[in-house]
């Protein structure tokens, strides 16, 4: 115990990104949510009659949904909804080039670190602030090749009919509730194609900050990856801490092609005022290969279960998720695989550790559709808890209608063993080294997959964090 | 031991006179009333506030998590149902050895070995003994119908309110409002029964819902084990066949219940169970599921004293369109507490089975050691089976797994077993055997794992 006291001195459990900017916006709706609203967003964004009627259609099916009464505890976000911004412009165009980037919002992702120097080491980096993207810009290279990295509103300008052929065909607007929300008042996101047989060496990455109070975020990102295509996107997000709850939900639609291969990366680092409620789902062709390597560290309460939709013969999905609830935060995370076509493969590895009073909940489906021959999935989720208080569940959902599949599920629950410590600390570590130790190499098999700065810090939060925890 | 056939023809001379009232017998608050004139005023109110929990219950639809699988509402119609009353069969028939239903009198002959044995047809016991020395131990085993009169205190206290009380669900409220007879074993403290009790349940389908419960209690450092079968031919028309069963271990008892479900086609078979288990404890339980048409089966078992242990054992064999839905739990409430479940089944033809089970480890209980268990063979293409294994752990010092698996048969071992001069029928059974073989193997009850393993070759011979 005191050594838990002489680490909360020391201000690790201090969340680095909860600084706030000065608001500076040029539009935002009035708080709340009604079909004005939603006409007010379509015409600032100057769409075609039809995604205004696709927005309004999409609002009737959200009012029409009940809140879902699984998953984590919502009713504070539904007694807050009416003040919640639905959409806040933060200026006036997105730029291509870092220094036309308002300095305010510019200096915001100086200091979360996606300075220009990043982009060496990218494909292409997309900036979204509030409701908007700020910044979106591709290295030429790729864009010569026909890559399209682009805001999702720019896509449907530019690429029309590439667009329309594919938006909403992979999470329909009714899918849920706030599927629904989000195709009603979507904005910003990234609309990305990789041509037939291109290969992205580096990755994309998008970047998605909240600064307003009181603000609802719902991007809308729409991924197509062609036959052979290959590449890695990467997501992070964060937002200041504010006493009131924010709000953000996306949607997050992935089309791949015969024999393309993605990777969809999210470091998940909300801070813990925030509700981040998001659909994610790739539908897959066959033999492609989509991996979702999902860390989910922030918010106060995520629901969130990235999915595969095996539908061409010989399809794999992998879902790798890592999760950490410390107090007052509840995590409710897994993944989905859905096997339709013949061969396809599938795998779920979810590791969590619940610590002080978090929670963090595994849920997840593996369904095998009849005519779903030799279908294999394997899930296996394990739990750590660091403290009496914590929490952890397990809710797997297995559906099998093939009788040739085979499907298996384990989960275990544990804390870190005295055997386990005792044995380290007696080869000289101390008890925070042997901590740390064994609690690296419980998410080791998912971090050593994280992009190599990401691991770092996800490697020193967690050892940080796991340090003085004992007993 | 009295050979329990016989035994029944002399209780069915004494009790042949009951002859059936025309009144039908509808699930209604009439038949509440007509079953509880003459009861002990504790018994009437009880009924009378099932009854009520039983109409502001709504039919459990497949938007709730815990009937996901089973459509209650397409399985039964309550108001199309008749209660059977108790010895329906008792008269005439069942006593003439020539035409008592062939089925039960193989039960009735394949066991003998037991300290005690009961009969129950349809809502009724029409047959109870029990070894002498273990009465004069103090032992009962007694009809729930005369122990009303004769254990009053006893069933006031823990018939239908603690253990599996009707604001359980709507089968558990309909139960204990309509419970016509059932069984109560009653095992003094320090008492050691070295062979089981048996209990056959005949259902004739004389009534199109049968209400009946079972109340165990084994005191502190007693020993007991309870074995029952269900048995009917095929049904005419969709029959409930709805069960209570209510078991408690004291401080350091061993306790072992099971039953064996072999029910006909068109039966819809639900059983509500809960154990209690206390200090140091052994409460196992073992479900075998063959029969019937439907059946769900929501077992919980809740370890309430530190050291208590409970195997919860299953296994389930469907054909046809059968459909199982076994809905468990495991509350570990105190510290030091244990428990494993293993549930297998095979699935054959067009048959489903769906098993939602969650191991809760509340705050206080420190130290449990929790595992979970669920397989699946599907045999057919048209089979299905859905497997949610759950865990909900709020304590920190705990081990707990679960492991949850669909798949065929596999295909190594088949050609082994060819390679060795076997047809591929009789590989296939003897895999099938063998898989839901080592579920008995945990529970190696004398008589049981014989009986259970004639009932699977039986239907194994139609694969």
């Amino acid at each position: 115990m005191p050594e838990n006291e002489l680490l909360e001195g020391l201000g690790l459990d201090e969340y680095q990104y909860g600084f706030v900017d000065e608001e500076a916006h040029v539009f935002r709706t009035r708080p709340g949510l009604n079909e004005d609203i939603v006409r007010q967003i379509s015409k600032h964004k100057e769409e075609p009659e039809w995604m205004l009627e696709f927005r309004l259609k999409a609002l009737k099916i959200y009012e029409s949904k009940p809140m879902p009464t699984w998953g984590g505890d919502l009713s504070d976000l539904e007694a807050t909804l009416d003040e919640i911004y639905f959409y806040v412009k933060p200026q006036d165009q997105m730029e291509r080039s870092w220094s036309d980037v308002p300095e305010n919002i510019k200096n915001t992702f100086q200091r979360l670190g996606i300075p220009e120097a990043e982009q060496k080491l990218l494909a292409g980096v997309g900036a979204q602030y509030e409701s908007e993207m700020v910044y979106h810009s591709l290295k030429e290279e790729w864009a010569s090749k026909g890559v399209i990295f682009d805001s999702i509103e720019d896509g449907l300008k530019n690429h029309p009919e590439l667009f329309r052929e594919h938006f909403a065909t992979v999470i329909p607007i009714a899918d849920n509730k706030f599927a629904a929300l989000n195709s009603a008042v979507w904005s910003g996101g990234s609309f990305v194609y990789v041509p037939k047989g291109v290969t992205l060496e580096t990755p994309l990455q998008a970047y998605f900050r909240v600064n307003q109070e009181r603000m609802g975020q719902f991007e809308r990102t729409l991924i197509i990856m062609d036959e052979g295509s290959q590449a890695h996107y990467i997501e992070g997000c964060t937002a200041p801490v504010y006493s009131t709850d924010s709000f953000h939900s996306g949607v997050i639609e992935i089309v791949l092609k015969r024999d393309a291969r993605f990777r969809y990366t999210t470091i998940q680092n909300w801070s813990n005022n925030m509700y981040n409620l998001v659909t994610q789902r790739a539908l897959v062709n066959q033999n492609a290969t989509m991996e979702w390597l999902d860390g989910n560290l922030g918010s106060k309460l995520t629901m969130k279960y990235p999915s595969c939709y095996l539908v061409g013969e010989g399809a794999h999905g992998e879902i790798m998720s890592i999760a950490y609830a410390s107090d007052g935060q509840h995590q409710d995370t897994g993944g989905k695989v859905v096997h339709v076509a013949p061969n396809t493969t599938s795998s779920i590895i979810s590791k969590s550790i619940s610590k002080g009073h978090g929670r963090s909940t595994y849920r997840g489906l593996c369904k095998v559709y009849e005519g779903a021959v030799n279908a294999r999935s394997n899930v296996e989720c394990d739990a750590l808890l660091i403290n009496d208080t914590s929490r952890t569940d397990t809710y797997p959902y297995i559906e099998i209608e093939e009788k040739q599949a085979s499907v298996g599920h384990e989960a275990t629950v544990s804390r870190v063993g005295d055997d386990q410590l005792f044995y380290l600390m007696s080869r000289g570590l101390t008890q925070e080294e042997a901590m740390a130790l064994i609690v690296r190499g419980f998410i080791e098999p998912i971090a050593k997959e994280l992009p190599l700065e990401y691991a770092v810090e996800l490697n020193r939060l967690i050892e940080l964090e796991m340090e003085g925890s004992v007993g | 031991m009295p050979n329990p056939a016989q035994a029944v023809e002399a209780s069915s001379e004494e009790e042949g006179s009951s002859a059936e009232e025309e009144t039908p017998n509808c699930l209604d608050q009439d038949t509440v009333e007509r079953i509880s004139q003459g009861a002990p005023s504790w018994l009437s109110e009880r009924r009378r506030h099932a009854w009520s929990v039983f109409e502001s219950t709504p039919l459990p639809s497949t938007q709730s998590e815990e009937w996901r699988y089973t459509d209650v509402s397409r399985v039964v119609d309550f108001t199309d149902l008749q209660l059977a009353m108790d010895g329906a069969l008792t008269d005439g028939a069942l006593a003439e050895n020539g035409s008592r239903p062939a089925g039960l009198t193989a039960a009735m002959d394949e066991d003998r070995a037991a300290s005690g044995y009961t009969l129950l047809i349809d809502g009724g016991v029409v047959h109870v003994d029990l070894e002498p020395a273990l009465a004069e131990q103090g032992v009962i085993l007694t009809s729930l119908k005369s122990a009303v009169y004769e254990h009053g205190d006893l069933l006031e206290k823990l018939l239908a309110t603690e253990v599996v009380p009707p604001e359980d669900g709507k089968f558990q409220a309909l139960n204990a409002a309509l419970w016509t007879d059932g069984v109560l074993l009653y095992v003094p403290a320090n008492v050691e029964l070295d062979l089981p009790i048996r209990a056959t349940r005949w259902i004739s389908g004389a009534g199109s819902a049968v209400c009946t419960r079972t109340l165990i209690v084994a005191e502190r450092g007693s020993q007991v084990s309870y074995v029952e079968e269900l048995l009917s031919e095929d049904f005419q028309r969709r029959t409930l066949v709805s069960s209570a069963v209510e078991v408690i271990a004291q401080d350091g008892s061993q306790v072992q219940y099971v039953s064996i479900q072999q029910l006909g086609r068109d039966a819809f078979c639900q059983s509500a169970q809960r154990t209690f288990a206390y200090r140091d404890s052994r409460l196992d339980t073992l479900n075998v599921n063959l029969g019937g048409s439907v059946s769900r089966l929501d077992l919980n078992a809740r370890l309430l004293g530190p050291g208590a242990h409970s195997d919860m054992l299953g296994l389930y064999f469907g054909d046809e369109d059968q459909h199982f839905d076994h809905n468990t739990s495991q509350d570990h409430i105190a510290r030091d507490t244990g428990s494993d479940l293993l549930y297998k089944g095979a699935l054959d033809d067009r048959s489903r089975a769906a098993f939602r089970g969650i191991i809760r480890v509340h705050p206080a209980a420190q130290g449990t050691d929790a595992y979970q268990t669920n397989r699946n063979l599907l045999l057919s293409d048209e089979a299905r089976a859905d497997s949610l294994p759950n865990l909900e752990i709020e304590a920190d010092d705990v081990k707990c797994s679960h492991g949850a698996s669909v798949g065929q048969l596999d295909a190594e071992v088949l050609f082994y077993l060819l390679s060795r001069g076997l047809n591929l029928q009789q590989a296939e059974r003897l895999v099938v055997l063998g898989f839901l073989g080592d579920v008995m193997a945990r529970l190696p009850l004398g008589g049981v794992v014989e009986k259970v393993t004639r009932a699977i070759e039986r239907k194994l011979k139609h694969v």
